[in-house]
């Protein structure tokens, strides 16, 4: 069923944000984002799913003259979700990263010490 | 040929920054031309499309890998050109150059500058890549690309105590931004089937459903956290403080100008909502808190770049304001007031970042006097500082004019309260502006020069360069306001509202037509009220009764002060009490009082900016969801 899809999505990007939200341990803060991120990531690859359909193999000329069945499952969000992967990925790198050079400077990756910068 | 030029100045940036990696971490020389060249040639290619666009009124099309639509539907990414990504994509060319020369002399003390140039150059290509775009995935994956170089290099001077904080906070806020950009795209894509704008604004015409409202929500809110708004400015802030001055200069004259052009392509061109009276006025409540929590945060700021980056936000308040209210007038106020808060802020910028350089501090508390040191950066600051001020005959008036005018229209036109309220508050946040520059100038430039400052020295030319350019365009675009509105902004105007050219040149003839889109043709805007050349006159007359003044005076501006405490009968023993002591009026004086009537809302205010990003995540959710809901509740 596509439906349980969309709402385990949504689900995933809910329960990222409050992890950012709530959640005082910059790492932990950081595992939110990436949750987030796959929320999306299912969102996108629901969208394009058809179920019984077959895999977007074919040439533009085969389905032009009906060669090729039509019925199969969109390709562009799966080449989506890849990027948007990718791109995640980098971002979680980045940010643990920082997190590390946070903890060498601070002691501390609690968000509540982490606030020199304000008002 | 021309049409190959704005993917080559996109291409030509990404492939500078790889080389500047490969090539230029060792020697400096290779890498300043390596950065130079390409930012230079770029800014070329882009100035090369000011006349076929903007004059001819043509619109380029660019198929990457020559995938052309098939049977009337996109299937390749493609970079799409009219006068409205133009205008965005000259001052983006222009941001980068002036800070590119900048650069090179203010960062050569810095460590691994091979990196500081190759996040640059990332920077400044993934801008340029999201305003030239016609697909809007392409610009989810500029948006990323541009959030990534912004936390690198806000966190590049990672010795100092506050950039890995200001970067992390940075990446939180942006990447929720940038993930409801994707969830909005992602269910534009499930309704319309295409991710080419021109096609998804042709199938979209009159067919909103919830799918389609959902998405325009979550653009919207995607794209605010790009341009600061608000509740999403938090990070900024933080960011402008930390970073190198040169890139401070570079987020806030393009990366929130790219926040803006983004916001104006979705919801004028894309989903052409701006008719509907409940999306006014939510943007125009959103740019009025800007505005004004911005100004009122900045007034109580001590430094010099964190009082500019608060000015910033409430800057992009007046043009997300006026942008939001969806006439011809407001929509020209708001892109000449991008374009001029492009101008005078990032010379604000370059003259803190040259105060930086010659006295090794921003903290408006401990500098004075430094206008006999530093004469071209205290007149160029001076011209930055009356600009965004607004007072005229700088670019400032003639933009904030224009805004308070479609302000007033549209308060008069609906008869609604909510208007006339806002016009005020744009009004007043005009003069607070003023008050908190009068500060800047009286602690930073003039008054007194504390002893251990008597050694400054005027900035090197190649950072004068870039100021004295700005500064004159700052003056230019005051007094020549109708050759800019004629040129420039009235083209973008017509672009936005209509897309029938932008669709059919896209997609093929006849498509813009088959969708039902029409023409509404928007001339050029009339100013018959004000004439920026009398008020000139009138200043030319108050300078000179000023210069009357001081060369009456004793030129006391910029003294070291020494007491002469041996001879002067003053400071003898039981003679007058107290020994005078270094008496300059320093940044956090001059309106305590203020602050003191409005201790309340102070305290509000500071606690909402208390540093700890669980805090910041949650007002930009939200907003983001407030957003959201809105769009259910009042577009249905």
């Amino acid at each position: 069923m596509i439906i349980v899809n969309y709402i385990a999505s949504v689900f995933l990007i809910v329960l990222g944000f409050y992890t950012v939200c709530m959640k005082k341990n910059l790492i932990k803060v950081v595992l939110g984002l990436g949750i987030v991120d796959y929320g999306v990531n299912m969102l996108i690859v629901s969208l394009g799913f058809n179920a019984g359909g077959t895999a977007p193999i074919y040439q533009l000329s085969d389905l032009l003259n009906g060669v090729a069945p039509t019925f199969f499952v969109d390709p562009v969000p799966q080449a989506l979700t890849l990027t948007s992967i990718v791109i995640g990925a980098c971002v979680d790198a980045m940010a643990l990263s920082l997190v590390i050079m946070i903890h060498r400077k601070y002691k501390s990756v609690n968000a509540d010490e982490v606030r020199r910068l304000r008002g | 040929m021309i049409q190959h030029f704005p993917v080559a100045a996109v291409m030509l940036l990404f492939l500078a920054a790889f080389l500047v990696e490969i090539f230029g971490s060792k020697n400096a020389v290779v890498r300043n031309v390596i950065a130079l060249e390409a930012a230079t040639i770029s800014a070329v290619l882009i100035f090369a499309l000011v006349k076929p666009i903007l004059i001819d009124g043509q619109v380029i099309s660019y198929w990457m890998g020559n995938w052309a639509p098939v049977s009337g539907y996109a299937i390749g990414i493609g970079y799409e050109i009219d006068a409205l990504n133009l205008f965005f994509a000259l001052l983006v060319c222009a941001t980068f150059w002036l800070s590119c020369v900048y650069s090179i002399a203010y960062m050569k003390n810095d460590r691994h500058l091979g990196h500081y140039y190759t996040l640059f150059l990332m920077l400044s290509g993934s801008v340029l890549g999201l305003v030239l775009t016609g697909d809007v995935f392409n610009m989810f994956v500029m948006i990323e690309i541009m959030t990534f170089a912004s936390v690198a290099l806000t966190a590049f001077r990672n010795d100092s105590d506050f950039a890995l904080e200001a970067g992390f906070k940075y990446l939180v806020i942006g990447s929720i931004g940038s993930s409801m950009t994707l969830a909005g795209v992602a269910l534009l894509y499930g309704q319309c089937h295409t991710l080419n704008m021109a096609q998804i604004s042709a199938i979209l015409a009159g067919r909103m459903t919830p799918t389609s409202i959902m998405a325009l929500g979550l653009i919207i809110a995607g794209f605010g956290v790009k341009s600061y708004i608000v509740p999403f400015h938090t990070p900024a802030a933080d960011a402008y403080t930390t970073a190198p001055t040169s890139i401070s200069m570079v987020f806030s004259g393009m990366v929130n100008k790219a926040g803006v052009y983004g916001m104006i392509r979705m919801v004028y061109v894309v989903f052409r909502a701006m008719d509907k009276s409940s999306v006014q006025m939510l943007l125009v409540l959103f740019g009025a808190a800007t505005m004004f929590i911005g100004v009122t945060m900045a007034l109580t700021q001590h430094d010099f770049k964190r009082l500019l980056a608060f000015h910033s936000i409430s800057q992009i308040g007046y043009v997300i304001t006026a942008i939001g209210l969806g006439s011809a007038l407001g929509l020209t106020g708001g892109l000449f007031h991008a374009m001029n808060h492009t101008l005078f802020k990032g010379l604000l910028f370059l003259t803190a970042g040259a105060v930086l350089y010659a006295t090794g501090t921003t903290n408006l508390d401990k500098v004075g006097g430094l206008s006999k040191k530093m004469p071209v950066t205290a007149a160029c600051f001076l011209v930055g500082a009356f600009s965004i001020s607004g007072l005229p005959p700088f670019n400032g008036f003639a933009s904030k004019w224009m805004v308070y005018q479609a302000l007033y229209t549209r308060a008069m036109e609906s008869g609604n309260f909510v208007y006339a309220l806002v016009t005020v508050v744009a009004l007043i946040v005009s003069v607070m502006t003023l008050a908190s520059f009068i500060k800047v100038t009286q602690s930073a430039f003039f008054g007194q020069c504390p002893a251990e400052l008597k050694d400054t020295k005027e900035v090197p030319f190649s950072m004068q360069l870039p100021m004295i350019i700005m500064a004159v365009l700052c003056v230019a675009a005051g007094i020549f306001y109708k050759a800019v509105d004629k040129f420039l902004l009235n083209p973008a105007v017509n672009a936005s509202f209509n897309v029938t050219k932008y669709v059919d040149s896209m997609i093929g003839e006849g498509t813009a037509a088959a969708a039902g889109l029409e023409n509404i043709l928007v001339n050029p805007v009339e100013f018959s009220f004000w004439n920026p050349l009398v008020w000139l006159v009138l200043f030319v007359i108050v300078f000179a009764a000023i210069a009357l003044v001081i060369l009456y005076g004793n030129f006391a501006r910029g003294k070291v002060l020494e007491p002469d405490t041996a001879n002067d009968a003053k400071y003898a023993t039981f003679f007058s009490g107290e020994q005078e002591e270094f008496s300059q009026v320093a940044g956090s004086d001059l309106f305590w009082g203020f602050k003191k009537d409005w201790k309340g809302y102070y305290k509000v205010l500071v606690g909402l900016h208390n540093g700890n990003v669980n805090d910041y995540s949650t007002m930009a959710i939200i907003a983001a969801a407030v957003i959201v809901l809105c769009m259910f509740i009042f577009m249905r």
